[in-house]
């Protein structure tokens, strides 16, 4: 659970992510609290300028009696030095207020800065305008800056402690965010190994949120599922065949070794090698149908796909299989169908399929009874359907009769290699075609349909 | 006397073609790969080549098959191939070859067909011309398509007129399952059951039938052949 490294972390994708947002909020941060500031200081200056001007534009208007008289009493009442107001003579010597020395000014009327050391030592920043009167005299006005630095510095100060809460908050937040997606892949690739190692039960475990991770382990849970299913039909087919190969090769081993145990005369020689020879064909006839099935399968033949009438291929393999049911008695009736049956398809699979169908049904069947051969074509599908009635399927086996080598319990005794129906299938599943067999009441019915083509109806 | 090219990588399966042709009566020549092939079927005249499908080296058998082809050496080939899937055999008929057959196959199979192969060059197309086919005192009007033997009009369905048509056109010759599936039923063959071997003895009951000497006759665990009683 904790083999979790912290030199891992940065390299999982929420940690990077985490700190991508870290990098844009922090500079849309910084530029909304430049602004603020900027705009706040601009405006308090601006504030304080203006203060300056109105002051000086009353004073002007003041007789210089009232001047002198308002300016010395000013400088009494305003003990802090906030506003301070001072007057000078041509010479620029004091004449009263608060500042006693005429600081080092550019220009008139414009407001400047300076230092003011007061007389209790203190330097105080100070905002100040001097202006000259008509009687030759100088105004200065000021304004101390002090407390509008202060609130600068708060401001600054803000932005500062701000900046860094918010990268101790972001930086722990994406190692947190990587930490649990690096805890979660861990999980997840400890599964797929585990897959990978033969637990082919094995599956990616899903927190129920539907995030993204969730829906992909969904998708590849879906993909085990099927190949988890494939295994085990690969696996049923590999045991089948395994089962059913050595069944024929003991015999011929057997009759094989028979011949040579015992002294044997030239007929009966010729016996065993028959036997042998029929055994060996019989083993390649099988190993010829299970790569047919396969070469099927891999729907390579799609290509040579052509438009084809079912009630052709159906009557071909009907007229085929005609003197076969005549031999045992039994009637095999073609039912054509009303409008021309057209899929595009392969002619020679689907007559190999239907033909394997009526062999079954002829094989199955007992003697005089009634087999029906019957093409469907309407508006929902197109297909074939063979009802015979024989003893029909169970409906447990109606599933594995379709799995290669499988043969029902009352088949065994029959010739076969139990592979028809499963090249059947196989040929369906090519041509997009379902493949059912149901119970015809008494007998069985199997149903070869697909969907008619778009232009044909 | 028919002298056969066998061109076949795999020194085993050569002996035995070799052995199976022999038997047969054909006199063989083998080599095993494509080049020398190609160089021995262009210096001599050969009646038949049998041609495998892969062979080692640069050349396969397509690419002897369309190297001869192009040096207008019309002798028939016969493709053998591991290669089973449909479009294979549409691919070596269509660089020349004349018929194909896939291993693992049976030595009566393979001498049936080269036998025919050996036939359709011999037989000029003009005898195709004639109006009637006859075989002892069984004959087949072309024309009418009417059946008789001797004096009996024989009734055959249109299927069983088109077996015994090949029959008769293959007199004396075996003729595989196989072969006869393909040339009268227009599907390949897919070996199942006893199907064509009813097929048959409908087709024997009605020319054979009646006290005549049998003309149809089965090759067991290979086809059928029709030939003259006497």
């Amino acid at each position: 659970m904790y083999s979790v490294h912290l030199s891992e972390i940065p390299r999982t994708i929420s940690f990077r992510t985490g700190l991508l947002f870290l990098g844009l909020f922090g500079c849309s941060f910084l530029a909304l609290f430049g602004y603020i500031y900027w705009q706040t200081a601009f405006y308090l200056k601006t504030e304080a300028d203006t203060a300056l001007y109105r002051q000086v534009e009353n004073r002007s208007l003041q007789s210089p009696e009232l001047q002198l008289a308002e300016i010395r009493k000013h400088a009494v009442q305003d003990v802090e030095g906030r506003l301070p107001h001072s007057l000078f003579d041509e010479q620029g010597k004091f004449i009263a207020g608060a500042i006693h020395r005429l600081p080092p000014f550019a220009e008139y009327d414009k407001p400047q800065e300076f230092r003011w050391l007061k007389d209790n030592g203190h330097h105080r920043p100070v905002r100040f305008m001097v202006h000259r009167l008509p009687d030759g005299k100088t105004l200065l006005v000021a304004q101390d800056m002090h407390d509008i630095r202060e609130f600068d510095e708060l401001l600054i100060n803000a932005l500062y402690s701000g900046g860094v809460l918010l990268l101790v908050v972001g930086l722990f937040g994406a190692v947190l965010l990587g930490y649990s997606a690096h805890r979660r892949l861990d999980k997840l690739s400890r599964s797929i190994k585990g897959i990978i190692e033969g637990d082919l039960t094995g599956r990616l475990p899903i927190l129920g949120n539907n995030d993204d991770i969730d829906r992909l382990a969904g998708v590849v849970n879906g993909m085990l599922d099927e190949l988890e299913r494939l295994m085990s039909e690969v696996k049923g087919v590999c045991d089948d065949i395994a089962h059913d190969l050595r069944t024929p090769l003991t015999r011929l081993i057997a009759g094989l070794e028979r011949a040579q145990r015992r002294g044997l005369d030239e007929a009966q020689y010729a016996t065993s090698i028959d036997a042998a020879l029929t055994e060996a064909k019989g083993l390649l006839l099988t190993f010829k149908a299970l790569l047919r099935i396969s070469e099927i399968e891999n729907s390579a033949r799609r290509s040579h796909f052509a438009p084809l009438d079912l009630n052709v291929i159906a009557a071909d393999a009907a007229e085929l299989y005609e003197p076969l049911a005549e031999e045992r008695g039994i009637s095999l009736t073609f039912n054509s169908s009303q409008m021309p049956a057209v899929i595009a398809g392969d002619a020679q699979l689907l007559f190999d399929a239907v033909c394997n169908l009526l062999d079954n049904a002829i094989k199955f069947s007992p003697d005089h009874s009634d087999i029906h051969l019957t093409v469907i074509a309407d508006q929902i599908a197109v297909g074939i359907r063979v009802t015979d009635n024989g003893p029909g399927i169970a409906p447990a086996e109606r599933e594995a009769v379709l799995r290669r080598l499988y043969r029902a319990e009352s088949s065994r005794h029959t010739p076969g290699n139990g592979l028809g129906l499963s090249m059947v299938s196989a040929v369906a599943r090519l041509h997009d075609m379902e493949l059912a067999v149901s119970d015809a009441a008494p007998g069985c019915r199997v149903d070869l349909l697909g969907r008619p083509s778009p232009e044909t109806t | 006397m028919t002298h056969v090219l066998v061109v076949e990588d795999d020194l085993p399966t050569a002996r035995e073609i070799e052995a199976a042709l022999c038997d047969h009566g054909f006199t063989v020549s083998c080599v095993d790969n494509g080049r020398e092939g190609l160089l021995k079927a262009l210096s001599e005249p050969f009646d038949l080549i049998v041609l495998d499908r892969m062979l080692p080296g640069g050349l396969d058998g397509l690419g002897v098959l369309t190297a001869l082809r192009a040096a207008s050496v019309s002798t028939p080939v016969l493709i053998l191939s591991a290669l089973s899937a449909l479009d294979e055999r549409v691919r070596g008929l269509r660089a020349g070859g004349d018929d194909y057959l896939t291993k693992p196959f049976e030595f009566i199979e393979l001498t049936a067909r080269l036998d025919a192969l050996c036939r359709r060059r011999a037989e000029p197309p003009a005898t195709t011309q004639e109006p009637r086919l006859r075989v002892a005192n069984l004959e087949i009007d072309l024309l009418r398509r009417t059946v008789r033997r001797g004096e009996r009009v024989i009734e055959l369905v249109p299927r069983e007129y088109a077996l015994l048509e090949h029959l008769m056109r293959n007199a004396g010759q075996v003729i595989t399952r196989t072969m006869l599936f393909e040339a009268v039923w227009s599907y390949a063959y897919d070996e199942r059951t006893n199907v064509i071997e009813v097929h048959i003895s409908r087709l024997r009951r009605k020319v054979d039938g009646e006290g005549d000497l049998p003309m149809i006759h089965t090759i067991r665990g290979a086809g059928y052949v029709l030939r003259s009683p006497e």
